[in-house]
């Protein structure tokens, strides 16, 4: 418990001190609501967006704001703290626990932009149920925080990370929102034909924010799938992580040669 | 010259090195626009471009916007890291000798690159799913605005650090050529025509849909980069010379 608490203390002070980082954590999220509520006003021609597209607008960059913010902070958590991961193992701390330290400060850090993007969201949309609203946008960002600390396991190069990440943010982002209409489906052994946004990442924290933001309602049917892509995210970075620091293998001892 | 060369040479071979940013350069664009060809229902749409009304089809207007878009996010991206992170090196090359006007020239120099190799990935696709208009056209919007692109991330690599500046170029190039200059919206919100994407876009989408360009926004387009190329050159000059 020690080792964790040191070693979430270690990663937030470390977050805390670049202040164009915390400028952001406090700046963009509500420039993101904003944006998009003022930028989808001018689409109205889309039937998939109701009667008002500056809420969905709304609805979309808060999701948005929070998913991708947690995503980068675990995609550098991951890259950034490579060697000194590799070192602290060599040191003695358990990799599981290295990897939660990681985990819990992208968790802190979601909470934090997350209270900051749902109270800008909070003051333009009158929200039904705010508690549950806010629950489902940490959610939201658990699942790219996991996914950012996953890509930055297997591509650990800060450029090449972002590339991916941004990629699948790109897309996940314009398709999940509901801003366009998409009825394409691929086939899943065992579903059966499945719509290709059921299978994106933030399209089901999107269902349960709207529900739960404008309609005051739990959209049970969305919370396995999210479950799932947690657990799923949560096996892959733990399994991932563990074989980038050394694969549960004690340190090489390295020799000094002239 | 000879300097600028060999400067713009080890960059790319670093480039060339790196294998699996050269296969994102080519993979990721395909991605993008591939994924919204697919998924673009079968259905009419109007888009709206030199101040008329065009029909065409979804799986047609899908790929059309997507494309100036994935191009400007690659170039985004790789201006942000290829120069926002490279000062340290940059200035041990002006230790050496070099000037820094010299090691700003092959940056930039590889920028151009970039973003020529992602304007010409993306379209390459994207002519499997649309035929625009004007194609020279076409790819001088694209490729404007993937330039346009390139300096906001020179920008915001050397004012941000490196979560606030992706986090910036991600959203800034969804917000602004995805949703304000969407030509799929029926009316253009009056911000759009202050964001950095809006002349170059709007010169790809009247190449692809209506087939004329008004001269006027190309000039415009090359007004925007020259203002941010300039914005981005005196930065990293300052940085070069400071570090």
């Amino acid at each position: 418990m020690g080792r964790l608490a040191t070693g979430t203390r270690l990663g937030l002070v470390e977050f805390v001190r670049q202040p164009t980082t915390l400028a952001m954590l406090l700046v963009l999220p509500p420039v993101v609501v904003e944006t998009y509520g003022v930028a989808l006003e001018s689409f109205p021609q889309l039937p998939s967006l109701g009667a008002d597209p500056a809420t969905a607008g709304r609805v979309t960059g808060t999701l948005f704001a929070v998913a991708f913010l947690s995503g980068l902070v675990g995609l550098f958590q991951v890259i950034s703290a490579r060697s000194a991961d590799e070192r602290m193992t060599v040191a003695g701390f358990p990799r599981a626990t290295l990897l939660a330290t990681r985990l819990v400060t992208m968790v802190a850090v979601t909470l934090a932009g997350g209270a900051v993007a749902f109270g800008v969201f909070a003051r333009r949309v009158d929200v039904a149920a705010p508690a549950l609203a806010f629950g489902v946008l940490v959610l939201a960002g658990l699942v790219y925080g996991l996914l950012g600390v996953v890509v930055g396991t297997l591509v650990p190069r800060e450029l090449e990370g972002s590339v991916v990440l941004v990629f699948l943010a790109d897309v996940d982002n314009a398709l999940s929102s509901g801003l366009f209409p998409v009825d394409a489906a691929v086939p899943v052994p065992g579903a059966g034909d499945v719509a290709v946004t059921d299978l994106l990442p933030l399209y089901h924290p999107h269902e349960l924010f709207s529900a739960a933001a404008l309609e005051g309602e739990l959209a049970t049917g969305h919370l396995g799938p999210v479950a799932a892509w947690v657990l799923a995210l949560l096996g892959i970075a733990f399994l991932a992580y563990g074989h980038s620091t050394g694969g549960g293998l004690p340190a090489p001892v390295r020799r000094w040669s002239p | 010259m000879t300097r600028v060369a060999a400067a713009f040479r080890s960059g790319a071979t670093e480039l060339r090195r790196t294998p699996l940013l050269l296969g994102l350069l080519v993979v990721a664009p395909a991605y993008v626009i591939y994924l919204f060809t697919a998924v673009a229902p079968d259905g009419p749409a109007v888009v709206h471009v030199s101040g008329e009304s065009v029909r065409t089809t979804l799986p047609a207007a899908f790929p059309a916007f997507t494309t100036p878009m994935t191009a400007a996010l690659l170039s985004g991206i790789a201006g942000l890291f290829l120069v926002g992170t490279a000062t340290r090196a940059d200035a041990r090359l002006v230790v050496a000798g070099y000037r820094p006007g010299e090691v700003v020239l092959a940056r930039l120099g590889l920028l151009v690159g970039v973003a020529a190799v992602a304007t010409a990935v993306s379209v390459g696709v994207m002519l499997t799913a649309f035929d625009p208009e004007r194609i020279a056209l076409f790819v001088l919007g694209t490729g404007l605005t993937a330039l346009v692109y390139g300096a906001v991330g020179v920008v915001a690599g050397l004012v941000l650090d490196r979560i606030a500046g992706v986090y910036l170029v991600l959203f800034g190039s969804m917000v602004d050529l995805f949703v304000f200059q969407n030509p799929l919206a029926t009316d253009t919100h009056a911000l759009a025509r202050w964001l950095p994407g809006h002349y170059p876009l709007r010169v790809a989408m009247d190449a692809g849909f209506a087939g004329t360009v008004d001269p006027l926004d190309v000039a415009l387009s090359l007004a925007v980069l020259g203002v941010l190329g300039a914005v981005a050159t005196a930065a990293f000059y300052r940085e070069v010379r400071l570090s």
